[in-house]
């Protein structure tokens, strides 16, 4: 294999594999990572729209603030995360 | 940074070939563009090793390869900003982008703007459709196009329109065809007392062309193309989805997938977008699929039309009759296609999910009492508050509010002022933004 192969990135502590010039949504769907965690109203972060429209993909990167997982390149060593914190979600709060 | 003459939004067929023009006409542009790589969702390449060749009309091909071309050939004239949102436009008139490769915000003061964002897909509510594993059929298809891999497991396409014919055929050439296709309408049947539509749509070589292709592709894999079915719930299992599929006849029928992809047309998109029209500060000229959904190589012509209208607001002269002809030969297309697709509407079950944003539910619209107009069922029902700004509710809500008397127009969910940001942007952005301000070199 070459290179590109060895990349990683990381959905919670799990290592996600992805090619050079992939977004993240891209390489999460390959790995089976559909479910993107917990979301307002009782739902699940997911990709859909694909475009950054429907903004159901986001998620953060580094604990920073969220990002559309179907727009962002992947990079190596990324730890991504759920983008609503999990107290909020368990409380129910809408952001 | 150049100070260019117009800005660009969205680097996809329209904006492309706006900046292509703009630079025959000696204007510069400054392009902005949400990915890393130019040609929108139509003309997603593919990223990593290898290269896939998609499935695609070969006159599609060309018109791709020449506006790429020409593209290329304009560079001097054009400044490119890559993973870069446009965000809104300040109490002063500028146009904010979120450059999210620098991680700050930056403004822009251009003598006119061109918004080409592209469509956003049309997707009636189900019961389920809010699920993770249920996509968008173009939301598929430009994964599959980035990855040049099919999904794994077991595919389910369904809802209405052409777009689900393309997909399958891409997916089956590819190695993964559909279990089926559910088209709601019944477009076959249509046709024997739609003859005009169906004059109309023969009328257009390239589209008669691109059906065959994709026909004979679904007709090599077997790929059955139920009309008159649709898609009543999708339930989570073990092992992926269960869909629930009914009949206008009342046949029921259930699938076992893992992916679902839903897809009811495609619609204009003006969400938050500032009004076209002459404004003191800037011309504005809305083109391309986001303006009117006529397909990728209108959006090509649309981009040139409306690259012509800056050029003559700002003192060139220039003719744009052809440009007006091939548009309105699209808009006839379009107009007996959307004939041919006709599908009465499906009202959502109590349990389902509306606004996906706030996972609001039909049963949620059903208690709010109180709400009499759009205004009030977003503030007090929440119903379009979420962080999609009712993209891909307004059209439910809004009939269901029309059932019980008030009527209202889509776009009046988002309310009278556009909700700016139009996206998430980092506190960090923000505040490298307000640092910026005081030096006026970071000003585009």
């Amino acid at each position: 294999m070459s290179e590109t192969a060895a990349l990683h990135f990381y959905w919670r502590s799990q290592p996600v594999p992805f090619r050079a010039g992939e977004t993240l949504a891209a390489a999460l769907q390959r790995a089976g990572l559909s479910d993107l965690g917990s979301a307002v109203g009782g739902l699940h972060g997911r990709y859909f729209c694909g475009i950054g429209t429907c903004q159901a993909c986001l998620v953060s990167i580094n604990d920073a603030s969220p990002v559309e997982a179907c727009l962002t390149p992947a990079q190596e060593g990324m730890r991504l995360s759920p983008a609503l914190l999990q107290r909020s979600a368990e409380a129910g709060v809408s952001s | 940074m150049t100070r260019a003459d117009v800005l660009v939004i969205g680097a996809g067929p329209a904006g492309l070939a706006a900046v292509a023009e703009l630079a025959r006409w000696g204007l510069t542009s400054l392009l902005v563009e949400q990915r890393d790589q130019v040609g929108g969702a139509i003309y997603r390449r593919h990223a990593g090793d290898g290269s896939h060749l998609l499935l695609m009309p070969e006159h599609h091909r060309r018109r791709r390869d020449a506006l790429m071309m020409a593209y290329s050939q304009a560079q001097q004239r054009i400044t490119t900003l890559m993973r870069s949102v446009f965000i809104g436009v300040d109490r002063d008139g500028r146009f904010l982008i979120d450059n999210r490769g620098l991680g700050q915000v930056q403004s822009v003061r251009p003598k006119a703007v061109i918004v080409a964002v592209g469509t956003v897909e049309r997707v009636l509510p189900r019961e389920g459709w809010e699920l993770p594993g249920v996509v968008t059929a173009g939301g598929m298809q430009v994964q599959f196009k980035e990855t040049g891999q099919t999904p794994q497991g077991k595919i389910l396409l369904a809802g209405s329109g052409p777009l689900l014919l393309a997909l399958a055929a891409q997916l089956a050439a590819a190695g993964n065809p559909p279990l089926a296709v559910l088209e709601h309408a019944q477009p076959l049947a249509s046709a024997w007392w739609q003859g005009r539509a169906v004059f109309n749509a023969l009328r257009s070589w390239p589209h008669v062309q691109e059906a065959a292709l994709y026909a004979r592709e679904l007709w090599r894999a077997r790929i059955p193309y139920l009309t008159g079915w649709q898609v009543q719930s999708v339930r989570r299992a073990e092992a992926g989805l269960v869909v629930q599929a009914s009949h206008s006849s009342g046949v029921q029928r259930t699938y076992a997938v893992q992916h679902v992809a839903l897809h009811d047309g495609l619609i204009a998109n003006a969400t938050g977008l500032p009004q076209a029209g002459q404004l003191a500060e800037a011309c504005i000229v809305h083109a391309g699929d986001g303006r009117e959904v006529l397909g990728a190589s209108a959006a090509i012509d649309d981009g040139r039309r409306a690259a012509q209208q800056v050029a003559r607001s700002l003192g060139q002269r220039c003719d744009s009759s052809q440009l007006d002809q091939a548009i309105a030969a699209a808009q006839r297309t379009q107009a007996a296609l959307a004939q041919l697709f006709q599908a009465a509407p499906v009202a959502p079950t109590a349990n389902t999910v509306v606004c996906r944003c706030e996972g609001l539910r039909r049963s949620d619209f059903d208690r709010l009492q109180v709400a009499g107009s759009a205004h009030e069922l977003r503030l007090v029902g929440r119903f379009g508050m979420g962080a999609c700004q009712g993209r891909f509710c307004a059209h439910a809500v809004s009939a269901l509010a029309h059932e019980r008397g008030i009527d209202f127009d889509p776009t009046a969910i988002n309310g009278d002022v556009p909700r700016w940001p139009l996206r998430p942007v980092s506190l960090a952005a923000l505040a490298a933004y307000a640092e910026s301000e005081s030096a006026p070199e970071s000003v585009l």
